[in-house]
């Protein structure tokens, strides 16, 4: 343990990644430690893939980038013994069955095991003479989950592994991903535009936007951090010469996000509250699209 | 299970509430098992670190005791540890405003045993 805390999973040094005249990753600095549930967040076009494809290898980049202490560029393969990736656009071949899709992974894949997949699929409707082209989209993503479950890898990166599912997939996905899967020694890189869904699943949180980290630190480090206050017109003005991040109306009360405001202070002028992933993400992305 | 949780205490101090409260209400006794780690950030969409905050809260007071490699248990004693510290705190931090609050109302105790009387019946 005490060697995971020593040799981060993925340490980024000036990470950069141009397409044309767009930065799609801007000199970026970052560090994931084993053990952690890192939630990935941005809007359309900050970089997450980008992120996502140099740490996977699928993509040349500039500055420094080791994975599980290898360079993905130049060691992907004994890379991919070790690392599990889904992504937002899921593809199995539509003729391939099930159980043929569970050969194809225990012939390339050294680290999975079929009995694994198997009892996975077992809490499924699926069963190994189906084809892909006769699953929904929901039961897609459960053999996919279920294939790459069975891969005892030390990084799972997940790439909106949600989206399009109904709620149901949407639970039973972080549900087996929670109980059946995730331990210390496994770390899950995840970016999703459904952020009230990981809110609580993640160890940690960045914001990314315009190819930069804006933001990048434990969610116990967020609620220490950040806080919104409640507050009666009477001292709107009062909490607005505090210079908050952001402030919104709701039934004649302002809500006003503090970041690194003493608590004390902030008490005197309302009700405390913890900020919802999805609030900061609205007032640290302000003015993205204008 | 949807659970919701509220935004001014850690959720890790709610778990431990939770796990008191059905401790007190005899839900689980003591020498039961705790459902594992995995099991309740699966149950409730949280993250494990999270449930083992919990945990070790309730290790730290002696409510729950780790059986190695068996995973975590009520403690002999628990419930009995727990109404003596409830009571104590319901004395210290609850009485006294309400009985202030008894008093500026004027209640006296038999119209109060009276209406924990009729409340019952219902």
């Amino acid at each position: 343990m005490s060697t995971n805390a020593m040799n981060p999973i993925v340490r980024a040094r000036n990470l950069s990644k141009q397409f044309g005249a767009t930065k799609a990753l801007d000199a970026v600095n970052f560090q994931i430690e084993a053990g952690r549930i890192v939630g990935l967040i941005g809007p359309n076009g900050a970089g997450k893939t980008t992120a996502l494809k140099a740490i996977l290898g699928l993509t040349d980049f500039e500055g420094e980038l080791s994975v599980l202490g290898f360079d993905p560029r130049s060691q992907r393969t004994q890379l991919m013994e070790q690392v599990c990736f889904i992504a937002d656009v899921a593809v199995l071949p539509r003729w391939i069955r099930v159980s043929e899709a569970i050969e194809f992974v225990a012939g390339v894949h050294p680290r999975f095991s079929r009995e694994k997949c198997n009892a996975f699929l077992a809490h499924t409707k699926l069963t190994s003479s189906m084809r892909v082209r006769e699953l929904s989209k929901g039961m897609i993503v459960q053999l996919h989950l279920a294939l790459v479950m069975a891969i005892d890898a030390k990084l799972l990166v997940l790439d909106e592994p949600t989206l399009g599912l109904d709620i149901l997939y949407r639970k039973s996905f972080y549900e087996s991903l929670l109980s059946d899967y995730f331990d210390e020694n496994k770390t899950i890189i995840v970016t999703t535009h459904q952020v009230e869904e990981v809110e609580h699943i993640l160890t940690d949180l960045m914001f990314i936007r315009d190819g930069k980290i804006v933001l990048d630190a434990t969610m116990d480090q967020v609620g220490e951090r950040y806080a919104e206050v409640m507050v009666n017109p009477d001292k709107a003005d009062a909490a607005r010469a505090l210079k908050p991040l952001n402030e919104r109306q709701i039934f004649g009360k302002s809500i006003f996000l503090f970041d690194g405001a003493d608590r004390a202070q902030l008490a005197q002028l309302g009700e405390l509250h913890k900020p919802s992933i999805a609030d900061l993400f609205v007032a640290t992305m302000k003015g993205t699209y204008a | 299970m949807s659970t919701v949780w509220n935004d001014s205490t850690p959720i890790y101090r709610q778990l431990r509430d939770r796990v008191v409260a059905m401790i007190l209400d005899g839900v689980i006794k003591q020498g039961d098992p705790l459902p594992s780690v995995r099991q309740v950030a699966g149950d409730f969409q949280i993250n494990p670190i999270t449930v083992s905050k919990a945990y070790q809260e309730l290790v730290d007071e002696n409510l729950v005791e780790k059986r190695r490699g068996l995973g975590m248990y009520v403690s002999d004693g628990a419930r009995d540890a727990l109404l003596k510290s409830e009571r104590e705190r319901f004395l210290l931090e609850e009485w006294p405003a309400l009985h202030a609050r008894l008093g500026r109302l004027g209640l006296s105790l038999e119209q109060l045993i009276e209406a924990a009387k009729r409340g019952e019946k219902q």
